[in-house]
């Protein structure tokens, strides 16, 4: 009940940084910007690129701190702190370790990409490309800190089933045209073929109050599920 | 901290099912946790005592009524087969620092603690390399080193060595002392046997009080009488004990102007901190180890249960498994 939150995101933090479970989605989009992000590509598109493969990341390292303690364990800092507040701590290491790689990606697409329209005709303002790269990622982070909130414990709980869920729900939000985090990736390549920047303040909207009601949702039954 | 401090934990009409449709695991569970009361909850398996606990603990919500008071909780599970990445002291740092306290104060406490459970050594260790026995000790520290106002233990003595247990043992009645709580399930109808000030059993849903004493029916055995400890102290001429000595002791008039007091032996280091730190201070003329239950006219606290058959009778300073 007095547990800080700070302590326990410190906790979280350590948990996931020594448990070496970041790795692999670390790796996997370090390799995913690699292939996809050409030198002297059109800024808009890449940071376009770049904020879609954060999506799913996100989904799997959500997953990975939402379950990276053992019951037992889980039940001591639930105890200490409030289990609502344990889950809570460990979604928002996950974001933080997801805003961290889209920091890097957004880091770089601005050194490598070329900061001009598809067609390489108009000249694209680097800052404001940025900074909406920036809020296209943070837009994929949220939706997929959410669908990670909802596809692991204590909200789905058989096992096998985190996975193909967790993907196939970043894939219907990166494709269908009614999700936050496709309205903010149509908004980049349209820009791009303008050569207009297009802040993606809509789409930020409807995902932030998305994500708090997942975030939620698991918090409320980690208190029920403990 | 007095012992019956006005802080306390309620559950009232307390009610747990799983899904809509499912049975009742508990039904009208009707608890007070007050401060500085060490309660013991009874059941055979799957009754719900562990349910019961989990609420205590809140780890999990009542599907029905309501739990307030809830002060600050520590848990020990019964097996702490933690995989975590961290060692010995740094993961009970971090659980210090959970519970509240600042860096510098959790990594002294977890130093210490471990030093008491002689798992020192093992403070570098990771948790993943630790034996059973001390995996557990280190579940026991990250609950008791922040001093929690309320203590729930689900069998925290199982796979721990004799030793240790003895060692958990006057840890859980130093936490009465200081005021907290502690709600404890233990198979050994031994555990802190005299010790508990309440005595519950869930069975059928439901949360019995047993009665303590020969007013329990021949199926429900009184509470054993675990180990006492005699102690001999003199105090300033003419006044009486202090109010509220840990363990409630048991007072009779001793040789030479001295007061004897009869406790259970878990309590016995607290009662004795209690007599020296008392203002004036107690003087202690001689302190008798802890033995076994005296015979049925000894003084008591209660009236003594039926007596132990030979082998179950806890020897010295141990707490034989049935």
């Amino acid at each position: 009940m007095t547990a800080s939150l700070t302590a326990l995101l410190r906790y979280q933090a350590a948990l996931l940084a020594r448990s070496h479970r970041w790795l692999p989605p670390f790796l996997v989009y370090a390799a995913f910007l690699a292939i996809g992000v050409q030198t002297g590509g059109p800024i808009l598109d890449a940071y376009g690129y770049a904020a879609a493969g954060l999506l799913p990341v996100t989904v799997w390292l959500s997953r990975i701190c939402a379950a990276n303690e053992p019951p037992a364990a889980r039940r001591c800092i639930a105890a200490a702190a409030g289990p609502g507040r344990a889950q809570l701590a460990a979604l928002l290491t996950a974001a933080g370790a997801a805003l961290l790689l889209a920091l890097g990606g957004t880091a770089f697409v601005a050194l490598l990409s070329d900061p001009h329209s598809a067609d390489h005709r108009t000249a694209v303002p680097v800052g404001p490309a940025t900074a909406a790269g920036l809020l296209t990622a943070l837009v994929c982070l949220l939706l997929g800190g959410a669908i990670g909130a909802l596809c692991s414990w204590p909200v789905l709980r058989r096992p096998g089933w985190g996975v193909p869920a967790g993907l196939v729900a970043a894939l219907l939000l990166l494709v269908l045209g009614a999700s936050p985090a496709n309205a903010a990736l149509t908004g980049m390549v349209t820009g791009s073929e303008r050569g207009t920047v297009l802040m993606p303040w809509l789409p930020l909207a409807a995902a932030l109050p998305l994500a708090a009601a997942a975030a939620a949702v698991a918090c409320a039954l980690a208190a029920r599920r403990g | 901290m007095p012992r019956g401090a006005a802080a306390r934990m309620r559950l009232d009409g307390v009610g747990r099912r799983y899904g809509v449709r499912g049975p009742w695991i508990l039904r009208e569970v009707r608890l007070d946790v007050p401060a500085g009361a060490l309660l013991r909850v009874e059941g055979a398996n799957g009754s719900g005592k562990s349910t019961l606990l989990r609420l205590l603990a809140g780890l999990d919500r009542p599907t029905a009524g309501r739990i307030t008071g809830r002060p600050r909780t520590a848990y020990v599970p019964e097996r702490f087969p933690a995989a975590l990445p961290f060692t010995a002291a740094a993961y009970l740092t971090h659980l210090g620092r959970v519970h509240g306290l600042r860096t510098p104060e959790a990594a002294r406490r977890a130093a210490e603690w471990l030093e008491r459970f002689g798992a020192a050594g093992h403070a570098r260790t990771p948790l993943a390399e630790l034996s059973k026995g001390t995996s557990q000790k280190v579940a026991v520290a990250q609950a008791l080193l922040a001093g929690p106002d309320l203590l729930v233990l689900d069998e925290a003595w199982t796979g721990l060595d004799p030793a240790a247990r003895g060692l958990l043992d006057r840890a859980v009645a130093e936490r009465v002392a200081a005021g907290g709580s502690v709600v404890f399930v233990d198979h050994d109808p031994g555990r802190l046997a005299g010790a508990a000030d309440a005595r519950y059993r869930v069975a059928d849903g439901r949360l019995h009080p047993v009665p303590a004493g020969p007013a329990a029916g021949p199926e429900q055995a009184a509470e054993p009488r675990g180990p006492v400890a005699v102690i001999e102290a003199e105090g300033p001429p003419g006044s009486p004990p202090p109010a509220a000595l840990p363990g409630a002791p048991e007072a009779a008039p001793g040789p030479g102007g001295t007061i004897r007091l009869t406790v259970p032996a878990a309590h016995s280091d607290a009662l004795l901190r209690a007599l020296l730190t008392a203002h004036p201070p107690w003087h202690i003329r001689t302190v008798t180890a802890p033995g076994p239950p005296p015979g049925p006219h000894a003084p008591g606290r209660r009236p003594p249960g039926p007596p132990a058959p030979g082998p179950d009778t806890p020897a010295p300073g141990e707490n034989p498994r049935p």
